[in-house]
C-alpha cells in the first residue's frame, strides 16, 4: 500500500466523532452484510473449535500409529485420514487452529498496540518526536514485509516467539503510519482545539477525541492484517524458520505433509485449505467491516 | 526490462532448442543447496566428496566402490604402497604412482604432495588457504608435515603414532600447483597483498579447476551447475568414464528433486522424498539404497545432573524404539541401526549388550531407575529441521518422541537450525548454548575409525578439541583408543576397533537408530550403476541408453 | 517542482542510511559463530583469532559498520565465508534472475488484475463484481507457495508438460529467449503473480468504483459523454495510484521471491537467501539484504515521483 492511499479520503475532514449512535449504525450495516456475517460465523466456528479442542476433537492430537500413516479421507475412524505419523488429521487441524490463529492474531495485536501508540504520539505531538519516531518507522517500511520477516527470523533463528518478535516488528510500522496520518488531521481539527482551549490535558484529550477517532480506522485496517500474518507465519514455519514439531500448527503441518502430495494428495492440501479459508474470511470480515464503518483506507 | 530484450523473447519464443547432442550426459540432481567447493577439499559433508572430491581429484589412498555386497576397503590411489616407519612410527613412507598427469598437463610427483600437504597444514606457505583447512585438518587430526625424498616418494609425519593415517589420506585432494601457480600469475597486478592474491588465484582455480580425477571441469555457473566431461587420459585405464557428460544441480529440497526426475529434468536424483517410491518405482523409474556407513543416533550427555548418566535408561531408550516401524515410516529407505557399524563388519565385535525392540524389557529397567507412566523421565534433545545426512529429522525424532513415551520418558525437542547445531557438537553439553540438552541429534559418517570412534569416546576429544559433546570420560575407552591407534598391522588394528566398538555398545553411549542406505532415483536410461557400501559412488562404469 | 524532487530525492539519503544499519544489525544479533563454516573442529584459540581478524570480525562494531558501507558503496560486498566467491558477483546475478521472474509475473498479475478490479468497479454491485472480487480475494488469501507445489505435481509431474525446478535447460548463465528456457519461466511466474493479482484488483476496483460515484460522471454521463469518454477519464484519473500500487508489488516481488524461488530452485535471490540463512554466511545474508532493500527504496522513490509527476495534486511534504 502506498503511502499516499493510506491517508484517509477527502471526507476525512468530517471524521465522524465516535458515538453511541454511530457504532450502533455500523453494527446495522454489518448485519446487514451476508458475506462478512458469514465469514464472521466460520471464523467464531474456527475459534470456538481452537478453543475446546480438548472436548471436541476426536483424538490426541500427538499421539499416532506408523502403522496407520497417510490413511485416505474417510477412513474408519479417521475421518480426515491420518498425517505422516499415522495422527489423525481431524484432531490435528482442530488443534492446529490455535497455534495458527495465534500466529495470525498475536504479532497484529502486539504491533496494534505499538503502532498506535507510535503513531498517536508521534501525530499528536509533533514536531521533533514526530521526526525521530517516524523517521524510524521509515526505515523498516523500507523493507519488503516479507524479506524483514525472513531476515529477523533468520537471524534469530526458528521459534514461535521469534516468529511473533519478527512479524511484530513487520506489522508496526504500516499500523504506526496510518495512527500517526489520522491523528494529525484529527489534532487540528476545531472540537480538538476547544477541547485545549478549555483546559484538557494532552492524555484527556488523546483519551476522549483522538483514540476515539483513530482506534477505529486503525482496527480495520489492522483486521486486514491478520490474514497476512497467518501466510507469513505458516511461510517461516515452511522454511523451517517457525513453530517447532511435534506442535499442530497449519503452516507446519502443511510443511511436514508436503512430501505426501505424491500419496494422499488430498489429505496433504487440508492444512493449505484450512490457511485459505480462515485467511480468506478474514479478508472479508475485514472489508465488510471497513465498508461498514465508511471508512477508506 | 529493455524493450528490445522482450521483443527478442516473442520472437525467440518460437524457436525450439538446438538439435539433440550425440554425446551422453548424465544429470544428477544433488541434495546440497549449492554445488560443493571445487578446489580440492570439497565442503558439504561427504556429499561434496562425492561429487566435486573423487570426480575431478584422487588422494594417495582410495575406497574400492566396486562391490555391492561388501564393505568399502582402502586400495592404492596416487601411492601404489606405504609403510611406516619401524622405528619412529610417527614417519610414513608413500610411494607414488608414475606417468599421472594433472588435467592441465603437468606431472603429479613429490613435489606436488608436499604442495597439497602444505596447503592446508602450513600457515607460511605462499598458498595457504585458511578456507580448506576447515573441512581437512579435523579429517587428519595428526598428520604435520610432507618431506619430498625423490621424485616419487614422500616422507609424512605425523604428531604421534597413528595407525589410521592412510584412511585419514583418502580425504586430501591432490590439486595441481602448476595450474594453481597460473592463476596466480594471471591475478591483477592491482592486487597486491600476497594473502589477496593467493585468495583471487584459489577463487580462480576453484572456476577453472585441474586435478588427476576421472573427470575434468569444463563449466561452472554458481549454484546452479557444473558441468564435468570425461578424462580420456585418466591414469586407470579401466575407470575411464563411459559417458561423456556429467551435470550436477544442487537441489536441496526432496520434493524439488522428486518432481525434477520425474519429469525428465534429470536422470538420477539422490535422496529422492520416501514417499515418492511407490510412484517413482510405478513410473518405471529405477531405486537403489545399499547400507552406508553412517549414523543416525542420539548421543547422550554424561555431564552432572544429565538423565543418561544411568546405564539402565541408556539401555532402555534403546530397547524401546520400534526400528521396524521406523523404517516403514521412511517407506524402507532406512537401515535398522544396532551400533555404529552393522553385524558382519571387521569393526563389529560382537557386543553383550544385543539392541532390539524390547519394550517390556525396556519398562523394567526404567521402573527399576525409579521411573513411571505417572512420573516420566524428562529429556531434552536438540535436534535441526534438516542437514547434511540427517534423513527426514523432524518425523523421525517425533516418532521417537512417540515411542518413548511408552517406556516413560518425555522428550521435549528442541529444534534448532542445522548450523547452529552443528556448532553446539564442538561446544559441548556445557556450554549455555545446549540450552540444558541430555542429547543431541547429528548424523556423522563411520567410515574411518576417528570419526566413527574415537572423537565420541575419547576424553582427550572433549570440546572444544572435537565431538565427545557430552564429555564421556572413561579411562578405559582412552585405552582402547591409543591400543587402536598404535597397532599397525592392520588385521590387528582392525581387531583393537572391535574391541573399541564392543565397549562402545556395551556402555551404550548412543540411542543408536538408523543408517542411512543413501537412496537414489533415477531413469531407466542409467545402466551399469553399483550401489557400494559406501558414501560414494564411481561414476565411471555407468553409460546411458 | 524541481524542488520537491531534490527534497524527495535527499529524503531518501537518510532512509537508506537507516536500512544499511539494520541490515548491519541484523546479522549481528544472530546466535553461533559467524565463521562456523569454515572453522575446523578443533581449531586452535590462535586459528580462530587468525580466521576472526582475516574476516574482519575482531573490530569494534561502528568501525565494521563504516568499513562495510564505505566498501558497499565501492560495490565490494565482500567474500562469502561458505564459498570465497565475492558476494556482490552472487547477488547480482541472482537479482537478475529474480528481476526476470519478477517482471513477468508482474506483467501477468498487473495486466489481469487491473482487468479484473476494472470489471468489477464498472459493473459494481452485478455477478461479475462478485465473481471478479472473489478472484482477487482468493489471490491474496492463499499460501502462494502450496499453490506452486501443486501446479508442479499437476504439469511437471503428471502431465509432464512444463519443467518443475531451475532456470533453463543449461541454467541461467546461458539462458535465451526460447521456448526452451521460457517454459521454465511459467510456472514459478504465474505462482508469483498471484497475489499482486489479487491485491491491484482489490486496489483497483476500489479506485474505479471511487471514480464513479462521484457526482460529475452522472453529469458527464448527462452531458452526453459516450462511455469511451467516461472509460478514458476513469483511466486518466485512476492511473497514478494504481501504478502506485503496481510498483510496490514489483518492489515486494523482487523481496518476497523467497519461498517461490525455494519451490521452483529459482536460482535467484530468494534462493540465494535462503541459502545464506541456512549456511549462516552472514557477508552473503547481509549483502543480500541490503541490496534487496536498496532496490525497495529506490522503488519507492521512483513509485512517488511517477505519481507526483502524473498527479501533482498529491505532491507530499
Amino acid at each position: 500500500m502506498s503511502a499516499a492511499s493510506a491517508a484517509l479520503s477527502s471526507d476525512a475532514g468530517q471524521v465522524p466523532v465516535a458515538s453511541r449512535g454511530y457504532w450502533a449504525n455500523v453494527l446495522r450495516r454489518l448485519a446487514r452484510d451476508k458475506v462478512a456475517m458469514a465469514c464472521l460465523a466460520v471464523l467464531v466456528l474456527i475459534l470456538l473449535a481452537a478453543i475446546f479442542a480438548p472436548l471436541i476433537a476426536p483424538g490426541d492430537p500427538y499421539r499416532g500409529s506408523i502403522i496407520r500413516r497417510l490413511r485416505p479421507i474417510g477412513t474408519e475412524g479417521y475421518p480426515l485420514g491420518t498425517d505422516e505419523l499415522g495422527r489423525d488429521m481431524l484432531t490435528r487441524l482442530i488443534y492446529g487452529g490455535r497455534l495458527s490463529l495465534f500466529m495470525g492474531i498475536v504479532p497484529v495485536l502486539n504491533a496494534f498496540l505499538i503502532g498506535t501508540f507510535l503513531g498517536v504520539v508521534a501525530g499528536y505531538v509533533g514536531g521533533k518526536t514526530n521526526m525521530a519516531i517516524m523517521r524510524t518507522i521509515d526505515v523498516f517500511y523500507a523493507f519488503p514485509s516479507v524479506l524483514l520477516a525472513i531476515a529477523i527470523s533468520g537471524a534469530l533463528g526458528a521459534g514461535i516467539f521469534n516468529s511473533i518478535v519478527s512479524l511484530t516488528v513487520v506489522f508496526i510500522p504500516p499500523i504506526a503510519r496510518v495512527a500517526e496520518s489520522v491523528t494529525t488531521q484529527v489534532r487540528n481539527l476545531d472540537f480538538v482545539d476547544a477541547a485545549r482551549a478549555s483546559g484538557a490535558g494532552a492524555l484527556t484529550i488523546i483519551r476522549v477525541h483522538i483514540l476515539g477517532n483513530v482506534l477505529g480506522p486503525v482496527f480495520v485496517y489492522a483486521t486486514g492484517l491478520v490474514s497476512v500474518s497467518m501466510i507469513l507465519a505458516s511461510g517461516l514455519s515452511f522454511l523451517g524458520l517457525g513453530t517447532k514439531p511435534p506442535e499442530a500448527e497449519w503452516g507446519l503441518m502443511l510443511n511436514t505433509l508436503r512430501t505426501a502430495i505424491y500419496v494422499q494428495p488430498a489429505v496433504a492440501a487440508l492444512p493449505g485449505a484450512m490457511i485459505f479459508v480462515t485467511s480468506i474470511c478474514f479478508n472479508l470480515f475485514s472489508d465488510g467491516l471497513r465498508s461498514a464503518m465508511d471508512v477508506k483506507l | 526490462m529493455k524493450i528490445r530484450t522482450l521483443i527478442g523473447a516473442a520472437l525467440g519464443l518460437g524457436l525450439l532448442a538446438s538439435a539433440a547432442q550425440a554425446q551422453t550426459t548424465l544429470r544428477i540432481a544433488m541434495t546440497a543447496a549449492d554445488i560443493p567447493r571445487t578446489l580440492g577439499q570439497p565442503d558439504q559433508g561427504f556429499e561434496g566428496n562425492r561429487f566435486t572430491g573423487l570426480t575431478m581429484y584422487d588422494a594417495l589412498t582410495a575406497w574400492d566402490l566396486s562391490s555391492a555386497d561388501k564393505p568399502s576397503v582402502l586400495i592404492p590411489g596416487l601411492a601404489t604402497e606405504w609403510a611406516v616407519d619401524a622405528n619412529d612410527k610417527t614417519k610414513w613412507i608413500f610411494k607414488l604412482r608414475s606417468g599421472v598427469k594433472f588435467h592441465d598437463g603437468s606431472a603429479f610427483n613429490a613435489d606436488a604432495v608436499v604442495w597439497n600437504v602444505r596447503k592446508v597444514l602450513d600457515r607460511e606457505a605462499p598458498h595457504f588457504d585458511a578456507s580448506q583447512v576447515g573441512v581437512t585438518a579435523s579429517r587428519m587430526p595428526t598428520l604435520r608435515t610432507a618431506r619430498k625424498i625423490d621424485d616419487l616418494t614422500v616422507e609424512l609425519t605425523t604428531s604421534e603414532p597413528d595407525s589410521f593415517l592412510p584412511i585419514n589420506l583418502t580425504n586430501l585432494f591432490m590439486a595441481s600447483p602448476a595450474h594453481w601457480a597460473a592463476k596466480l600469475a594471471a591475478v591483477p597486478a592491482t592486487v597486491t597483498e600476497a594473502p589477496a592474491r593467493a585468495a583471487a588465484a584459489w577463487t580462480a582455480f576453484a572456476a577453472d579447476a585441474s586435478g588427476t580425477g576421472p573427470w575434468k571441469m569444463v563449466r561452472f555457473v554458481p549454484r546452479e551447475r557444473l558441468e564435468l566431461a570425461k578424462n580420456d587420459a585418466y591414469w586407470n585405464t579401466a575407470r575411464v568414464p563411459k559417458i561423456d557428460r556429467m551435470v550436477l544441480l544442487p537441489i536441496p529440497d526432496a520434493n524439488a528433486r522428486t518432481a525434477a526426475l520425474l519429469s525428465n529434468q534429470v536422470d538420477w536424483a539422490e535422496a529422492p522424498a520416501p514417499d515418492a517410491v511407490p510412484q517413482i518405482r510405478s513410473r518405471g523409474f529405477q531405486l537403489f539404497a545399499n547400507q552406508q556407513p553412517h549414523v543416525w543416533p542420539w548421543q547422550f550427555s554424561f555431564v552432572e545432573g544429565s538423565p543418561w548418566l544411568d546405564k539402565r535408561v541408556r539401555q532402555a531408550a534403546n530397547l524401546c524404539v520400534n526400528r521396524t516401524d521406523m523404517k516403514q515410516l521412511l517407506n524402507g529407505l532406512m537401515a535398522e541401526a544396532v551400533g555404529s557399524v552393522p553385524p558382519g563388519h571387521p569393526w563389529w565385535g560382537n557386543p553383550d549388550f544385543k539392541i532390539g525392540y524390547r519394550p517390556d524389557e525396556a519398562r523394567r529397567m526404567m521402573t527399576a531407575a525409579g521411573h513411571s507412566a505417572q512420573r516420566p523421565l524428562k529429556v531434552k534433545i536438540q535436534v535441526s529441521a534438516s542437514g547434511s545426512g540427517q534423513m527426514l529429522p523432524l518425523p523421525m525424532n517425533e516418532y521417537l518422541q512417540q515411542a518413548l513415551r511408552e517406556c516413560f520418558f518425555d522428550v521435549e525437542l528442541d529444534v534448532i537450525e542445522w548450523n547452529t547445531l552443528f556448532t553446539n557438537w564442538r561446544i559441548g553439553a556445557k556450554d549455555p548454548t545446549a540450552r540444558g540438552a541430555h542429547a543431541v541429534n547429528i548424523t556423522f559418517a563411520a567410515m574411518d575409525p576417528f570419526f566413527a570412534f574415537v572423537r565420541f569416546v575419547d576424553s582427550k576429544m572433549a570440546p572444544p578439541v572435537s565431538n565427545n559433546w557430552g564429555f564421556v570420560n572413561d579411562p578405559e575407552f582412552d585405552r582402547l583408543v591409543a591400543a587402536a591407534r598404535t597397532t599397525f598391522d592392520a588385521a590387528a588394528r582392525d581387531t583393537a576397533l572391535a574391541a573399541l566398538h564392543k565397549r562402545i555398545v556395551d556402555e551404550t553411549v548412543f540411542l543408536w537408530v538408523a543408517h542411512d542406505v543413501g537412496p537414489r532415483a533415477m531413469s531407466p536410461r542409467v545402466r551399469g550403476f553399483v550401489p557400494p557400501q559406501s558414501w560414494f559412488v564411481d561414476f565411471s562404469p555407468i553409460t546411458m541408453n | 517542482m524541481l524542488e520537491y524532487l531534490l527534497k524527495r530525492i535527499l529524503y531518501a539519503v537518510p532512509i537508506a542510511l537507516g536500512v544499511s544499519l539494520v541490515c548491519f544489525l541484523l546479522v549481528h544479533i544472530a546466535p553461533g559463530d559467524p565463521l562456523v563454516s569454515v572453522l575446523p573442529a578443533d581449531a586452535s584459540q590462535e586459528m580462530q583469532e587468525q580466521l576472526r581478524a582475516a574476516y574482519g570480525f575482531d573490530k569494534p562494531l561502528p568501525v565494521q559498520f563504516g568499513l562495510w558501507i564505505w566498501r558497499a558503496l565501492g560495490g565490494d560486498l565482500g567474500f562469502s565465508i561458505a564459498t570465497g566467491r565475492p558476494v556482490a558477483a552472487e547477488v547480482w546475478r541472482a537479482i537478475g534472475n529474480t528481476f526476470m521472474l519478477a517482471v513477468f509475473a508482474a506483467a501477468f498479475g498487473f495486466l489481469l488484475g487491473a482487468f479484473l478490479g476494472f470489471v468489477a468497479g464498472y459493473y459494481r454491485g452485478t455477478w461479475v463484481d462478485r465473481a471478479s472480487s472473489a478472484l482477487a480475494v482468493a489471490g491474496i488469501s492463499l499460501p502462494h507457495y502450496w499453490l506452486g507445489m501443486v501446479l508442479v505435481i499437476i504439469f511437471s509431474v503428471q502431465l509432464n508438460w512444463l519443467p518443475a525446478t531451475g532456470a533453463g535447460p543449461g541454467g541461467s548463465a546461458d539462458w535465451e529467449w526460447d521456448w526452451a528456457h521460457m517454459r521454465h519461466l511459467i510456472l514459478p511466474a504465474l505462482t508469483m503473480s498471484v497475489i499482486p493479482l489479487g491485491i491491484v484488483a482489490r486496489s483497483v476496483r476500489a479506485l474505479v468504483s471511487d471514480i464513479l460515484s462521484q457526482e460529475f460522471i452522472d453529469a458527464l454521463r448527462a452531458k452526453g459523454l459516450s462511455e469511451r469518454g467516461i472509460f478514458l477519464h476513469i483511466l486518466k484519473n485512476a492511473a497514478p495510484t494504481g501504478l502506485a500500487v503496481m510498483g510496490l508489488q514489483l518492489g515486494y516481488l523482487l523481496g518476497g521471491s523467497i519461498l517461490i524461488e525455494t519451490v521452483f530452485a529459482w536460482p535467484g535471490s530468494g534462493f540465494l537467501l535462503g541459502n545464506a540463512i541456512l549456511q549462516r554466511d552472514l557477508p552473503l545474508l547481509q549483502g543480500n539484504i541490503l541490496v534487496l532493500a536498496m532496490f525497495f527504496v529506490t522503488l519507492n522513490l521512483l513509485v512517488d515521483l511517477v505519481q507526483t509527476w502524473l498527479d501533482p495534486r498529491i505532491k507530499r511534504g
